[in-house]
């Protein structure tokens, strides 16, 4: 960006320069082309301004066109409507001054040749030659002057020759009359001007004619403007050459004479020299006016190369912002040139991305509140024990929570985006699920609730199941929000609270009566069995132990109730689960019931956090459970395991209770720790119950199913310590309120 | 007379060569990037005309008279055939005569002490059909019937007077220098710009240099 400044900066002031130099040198073109005395020293400088600013103006134009043709030819924006503008300002100048050029070409030439006229120039050839041949009418005449003088002198003494050359020189008009010895000195002069003047010398081409014995004559012009005829012939004896002096002497001509020659001879020397220069004048003309072209036409294209660059700059910015708004980029602002249309336009255009930039940021921060209210959704909806799932209308999973994976045993959230009834393949709880939404899907109810039993494996769950319309958003189609919780554990609880009240009211109810019952039978058998016959002996006997057999199952009955209905405090202990297990297989051991046990406990496993009690309970609960289900078993046996497991993330001992019995019914495998569910004929009921209880007291798991191999099976998972149970509190549905009941 | 002692013949000066390369590369720049405009124009090229005149100074000496240094020189004047036909024409040419007085500096650059000019004219009249040569310093003039005895005139330079030795420093070493050219200075504006860019009114002969003797 700088760079880019500095270089246009540096054309600017290069282009100042050229247009600067032009100026100046037109300038001077113009001062010297008319007259000047310094012209000789400063045309060379004026010319190399000339030529600089062709120069510079020619480079800046070669690299402006060089670049508006790149341009051009990249299809840079802007660049096609710069040419235009520019053809048509160099159009628009250039035209008018080759219009201007030629028009003063023709002038130049036209005016300088009307100089000339060809009558003139005869009219003085023939003045020239009249005035040759007066004038030499007048030599020839001095010149027999001179030979006469010198006939004259002839005889004269040396002595004499001053007085007689003076006397001559008066006579003949002449202004000077010299005599020279044969060695070119002086013997006698006489002259017009006054004592002292020096005798004119003898020129070489005076001496050399003479010398040949020819006389001399010549008109020169006077350094005062006029003419004077030169005259010399030799002097002395003619015959003597050796002895043979020259005799010289200058006859001015008449003033008027004189001035009339001189008229004609400068003005026959003026035409001539005018008719010389016509040519080098058209051409020096020409030149100056070709110079002063080539500046003003190089300066105006450069000119509108500049105007054009300044006109379009603006709207290849415009065309740059708009680019830049198109990608997304809303902060760019654009300098305001001027203002002028542009100007508003440019104005309008920032408004215009400023408003962008604050809707875009408005938007952006509504988008933020909305994926911040997503996000706390999500969490909630994560940590919902309830169950939610949001269906496209075709099904499809929108979202899922993880509850709603737990639930129904599917990890939903892993398949969003898919068909929910392809999911539900090969998965029994969710299938049945499916199945009674599309009831309701199928009979268009968008808006329903029910109450849903599902049948597993492992048992039933009941759902309470409540769906709705979704609306609809740009990204997604309206659909379908299923929300249902499982009441399974609620229900249960509720059982177990009914059985509860049941078990305190039958205790209270029952076990009260069945005391005096029990007294009044043996009462009764006491006092009338001594006194009845044999037979109403018998019969009493029979009836009385009956009847107390009977209170004392009913009794025993009751105190199960009663343990059922009033679970003391839990009491969590350290202990040995190994060697709970040990003890309590050993006591059944002990028993010889024709029943193998076979005991497998892991050799590494920890003390367990627990209450050692209800443990025992437990495992006496199971084991007994099993030995009488294989009361009329031959070879029956039992299998008893534990060990270190993980489940839910934590570190559980798992207990596994196993017979090759007759198993659960088949349909009441779910049931089987209801109260009073039993397959056995001496059973209570309660027996798989109250482990469930007591399973549950833990925070533990458990489930039952038949083993393919035969028999039944019952697995107890317990956390181990007592942050593994807080956690599964947290993660089993339906354990927080056990967790409450417990607080 | 004094003896006279020739130093060098067509060396001249650093200085002024400098100056005079500069000027011919100067010309020769600008008689390129102008012919096109040259050309642009509607005037016939006209045929060079085969003669180039050339000036050159054949000797010069300088001896002392009465304490004043005079100068004796040779020249060989030769105009070129464009230079003739302006004469005969009726333009006069002028001719000048440059004559540098230098005093020799061992350390420092050398130092002009003295310049002397001296302008002549020769004009050509057609009424006389004379040559005039005039001294425009003296205003002195002589008339010739022929270009050839007028140029030889002006060749012929004897007891000029340069300088009074009285005015040179005493036991300083002092160079004289002498050139003659043709001179374009008197013409008209345009003509002069013309002139300049044509080699035959470029008549210059090489400086002529010697010790003067004192």
């Amino acid at each position: 960006m700088e760079s880019r400044t500095i270089k246009r900066a540096a054309i600017g002031i290069l282009g100042a320069i050229g247009v600067g130099l032009v100026l100046v040198a037109l300038f001077l073109l113009g001062q010297t082309a008319q007259n000047s005395a310094e012209f000789d020293r400063a045309h060379i400088v004026i010319l190399l301004i000339n030529v600089a600013g062709v120069v510079v103006l020619f480079a800046l134009l070669v690299g402006n066109l060089a670049r508006l043709l790149r341009d051009y030819r990249n299809n840079v924006p802007g660049s096609k409507l710069k040419a235009r503008m520019v053809g048509m300002f160099v159009g628009l100048a250039v035209l008018p001054l080759l219009v201007v050029f030629y028009f003063s070409m023709q002038f130049i030439n036209r005016g300088i040749d009307t100089w000339f006229n060809v009558e003139v120039e005869a009219g003085l050839d023939d003045a020239l030659e009249l005035s040759r041949a007066a004038l030499e009418m007048q030599k020839r005449d001095r010149l027999e002057t001179t030979v006469h003088i010198s006939d004259r002198l002839q005889n004269v003494s040396a002595r004499q020759l001053i007085f007689e050359l003076s006397k001559l020189r008066r006579e003949s008009g002449a202004g000077e009359i010299s005599v020279y010895d044969r060695n070119n000195r002086i013997i006698a002069m006489s002259s017009d001007q006054s004592a002292g003047s020096l005798p004119r010398r003898l020129t070489d081409e005076v001496l050399l004619q003479v010398r040949q014995n020819r006389p001399f004559v010549s008109l020169d012009p006077t350094q005062r403007g006029g003419y004077e005829i030169r005259t010399a012939v030799p002097f002395g004896d003619v015959n003597r050459p050796d002895l043979v002096g020259i005799l010289q002497a200058h006859y001015p001509m008449p003033e008027r004479l004189g001035s009339m020659a001189n008229n004609v001879d400068s003005s026959y020397s003026d035409y001539k020299r005018m008719v010389y220069l016509r040519e080098p004048l058209k051409r020096a003309f020409s030149l100056t006016l070709t110079v002063v072209l080539m500046l003003s036409l190089l300066a105006s294209i450069y000119g509108a190369f500049i105007l054009s660059r300044r006109l379009v700059a603006p709207i290849q910015d415009l065309v740059a912002g708009t680019r830049a708004v198109a990608k997304g980029d809303f902060d760019t602002r654009l300098p305001t040139p001027s203002r002028d249309e542009i100007g508003f336009l440019i104005s309008s255009f920032n408004d215009m991305t400023q408003r962008l930039s604050s809707a875009r940021r408005e938007a952006s921060l509504s988008q933020a509140l909305v994926e911040a209210e997503r996000a706390n959704l999500e969490v909630i909806l994560a940590r919902l024990s309830t169950g939610v799932v949001a269906l496209e209308s075709d099904l499809r999973i929108r979202t899922a929570n993880q509850a709603s994976g737990a639930i129904l045993n599917v990890d939903l959230e892993n398949r969003i985006g898919e068909f929910l009834p392809d999911v539900a393949k090969g998965q029994p709880l969710l299938e049945q699920f499916v199945d009674v939404a599309q009831v309701h899907l199928n009979a268009n109810e968008t808006e329903w609730r029910e109450q849903i039993v599902l049948r597993g494996e492992v048992g039933r769950r009941v759902l309470t199941c409540a769906c709705t319309t979704l609306p609809g958003d740009e990204d997604h189609a309206a659909g379908f929000v299923v929300v249902f919780d499982d009441i399974t554990a609620l229900l249960q609880a509720q059982r177990d609270a009914a059985w509860g009240e049941v078990a305190r009211r039958l205790a209270h109810e029952i076990k009260n009566p069945l005391t005096p019952i029990q007294l009044s039978a043996e009462r009764m058998r006491r006092k009338y069995l001594k006194t009845l016959t044999d037979e109403d002996a018998r019969v009493l006997d029979r009836a009385t132990h009956t009847i107390v057999q009977q209170v004392e199952a009913m009794k025993e009955m009751v105190n199960a109730f009663s343990d059922y209905a009033r679970a003391p405090d839990i009491d969590i202990n350290l202990f040995s689960m190994d060697k709970l297990v040990h003890e309590v297989v050993d006591l059944y051991r002990a028993q010889e019931s024709g029943i193998e046990i076979a005991l497998k406990t892991d050799s590494d496993l920890p003390k367990v956090e627990a209450d050692v009690g209800r443990i025992r309970q437990i495992l006496h609960n199971l084991i007994r459970n099993s030995i009488e289900a294989l009361d009329n078993t031959t070879d029956g046996c039992i299998e008893v395991s534990v060990s270190l497991a993980e489940a839910y993330e934590v570190e559980v001992v798992k207990i596994v209770v196993a017979d090759n019995g007759p198993g659960f019914h088949t349909g009441s495998v779910s049931q089987v720790f209801d109260p009073y569910v039993t397959t056995k004929p001496k059973g209570t009921g309660l027996g798989l119950a109250i482990v469930k209880k007591l399973v549950e007291e833990h925070a533990g798991t458990i489930e039952a199913e038949n083993r393919k191999e035969g028999g039944a099976e019952i697995r107890i998972e317990l956390p181990a310590n007592e942050a593994a149970r807080e956690i599964m509190i947290t993660k089993l549905p339906g354990r927080a309120e056990i967790r409450r009941e417990r607080a | 007379m004094a003896s006279t002692t020739h130093v060098s013949r067509g060396r001249p000066d650093n200085d002024n060569n400098m100056s005079e390369q500069r000027a011919s590369a100067l010309k020769s720049l600008l008689l390129t990037v102008l012919s096109s405009a040259v050309v642009l124009t509607p005037v016939r090229a006209q045929i060079e005309p085969p003669q180039e005149g050339f000036f050159d100074v054949r000797s010069a000496a300088t001896a002392m008279e009465a304490g004043v240094h005079e100068l004796e020189a040779r020249l060989q004047l030769i105009l070129s055939a464009e230079a003739l036909d302006a004469l005969n024409s009726g333009v006069p040419l002028t001719i000048e005569l440059n004559l540098e007085v230098i005093r020799v500096r061992r350390f420092l650059p050398d130092d002009l002490e003295a310049e002397l000019t001296v302008t002549y004219e020769l004009e050509y009249r057609p009424l006389s059909q004379r040559y005039i040569l005039r001294n425009l310093n003296s205003g002195d003039q002589d008339s010739f019937a022929t270009l050839y005895s007028a140029l030889n005139n002006l060749g012929r330079i004897q007891g000029l007077p340069v300088i009074d030795d009285a005015l040179l420093e005493p036991g300083s070493v002092y160079r004289m220098r002498l050139r003659a050219l043709l001179s374009t200075r008197q013409y008209p504006a345009p003509l002069r710009i013309l002139f300049f860019w044509r080699s035959q009114w470029q008549l210059q002969s090489d400086w002529y240099q010697w010790n003067l003797e004192r």
